[in-house]
């Protein structure tokens, strides 16, 4: 790619797609800091990886899809280290719980906490298809998993959101 | 179609994700079935609602020093790879397991000249020194005698190969 390498290049590229990235990586995440931290890891990875940049795509979906995997990788991290805590909890003196003080710290929002419904594959699908608005296809692509896998998680997070917003969010249903 | 089909795709129809030809069946039987239809529409507006919502948030804002932070580390990401492909160059032409290799090589002959020197290859064949006779142009060189000598009991051993070290005998 003809951007590749270039610094200043890079800037203009980018910023309009700074909020975009920020609010996919958080609702990814579910976590403020972290999400800044993936959306910083995304473009450093974007920006080493340009000059390997398929033009005939999406930019958007492609660092969309280099979002989605930094978030993955730092949601499967904090699984493990929550595992590590947990085991230690078994074994020594209690300490603070490090997602307990994660959800304390974080003002849910509702959407943020009707995410927390979903399964990981689940949420980002829903995020990808239903907030940012990728098709089918372009959906599996970020996430490397086929159309199928994409509309079968699909279709249980819709259908995990409509039980969700009629038990405890009945102000998401006005238009009903 | 079936009610029960329907409702089961009924979440990918409100999307609007659902190939042509089989959104045009669910379409034709919500139509006609006001359940259905009650179900599509709730759908609709749950998805409506939850992108309103999500919309109105947004993400957690950069703040300008934090942009501009990572413009620097792209700009100093920009710069190494450069200094970093300069010093690779080099090394490029020449592997790394190119001295290594030499510094065999130079061993390699000089062990084989000190053992030229003393004669312990290209002895005759049968000579009573321990250890290989290399084989030379005479025919009868094409023998290769091995001698073992025992210091405890002085036997001797002599073991006669081919030049292909195929075993032809040996003679106390």
């Amino acid at each position: 790619m003809v951007l590749s390498g270039r610094a200043e290049a890079f800037e203009p590229l980018v910023t309009p797609y700074r909020g975009r990235l920020t609010a996919l990586a958080y609702r990814l995440t579910r976590d403020r800091e972290e999400a800044l931290e993936v959306a910083q890891e995304a473009l450093l990875r974007a920006f080493r990886s340009l000059g390997r940049f398929d033009v005939s795509r999406s930019f958007r979906n492609w660092l969309f899809q280099i979002a989605a995997n930094e978030a993955r990788d730092r949601l499967r991290k904090r699984a493990r280290e929550r595992t590590a805590f947990e085991a230690a909890a078994h074994d020594g003196p209690a300490a603070a719980d490090p997602e307990a003080g994660r959800d304390r710290q974080e003002l849910r929002s509702e959407i943020m906490r009707l995410l927390e419904g979903l399964s990981p594959r689940e949420r980002e699908v829903f995020v990808l298809r239903d907030l940012e608005e990728l098709d089918i296809r372009e959906t599996a692509v970020a996430l490397g998993c086929s159309s199928i896998v994409v509309r079968v998680s699909l279709s249980s997070a819709r259908r995990k959101m409509r039980e969700a917003i009629r038990a405890g969010h009945p102000h998401l249903e006005e238009g009903r | 179609m079936t009610c029960r089909k329907a409702k089961e795709l009924m979440p990918l129809y409100a999307g609007g994700d659902l190939r042509p030809r089989l959104a045009a069946r669910v379409r034709a039987h919500v139509d006609s079935c006001p359940s259905c239809w009650e179900e599509s529409r709730e759908f609709r507006a749950v998805l409506a609602r939850v992108r309103a919502a999500a919309g109105a948030e947004g993400g957690p804002e950069w703040s300008e020093a934090d942009w501009r932070g990572l413009m620097a580390r792209v700009a100093a990401e920009a710069r190494s790879p450069r200094e970093a492909a300069g010093r690779r160059r080099a090394p490029a032409l020449l592997p790394r397991w190119a001295p290594a290799s030499v510094l065999g090589a130079v061993i390699g002959l000089a062990v084989l000249a000190t053992l030229v020197k003393d004669g312990r290859i290209g002895g005759r064949p049968g000579s009573s020194v321990a250890g290989p006779v290399a084989a030379g142009a005479d025919r009868k060189q094409d023998v290769i005698s091995v001698t073992m000598v025992s210091p405890e009991s002085g036997l001797q051993v002599v073991w006669f190969l081919d030049k292909n070290f195929d075993w032809k005998g040996d003679k106390e």
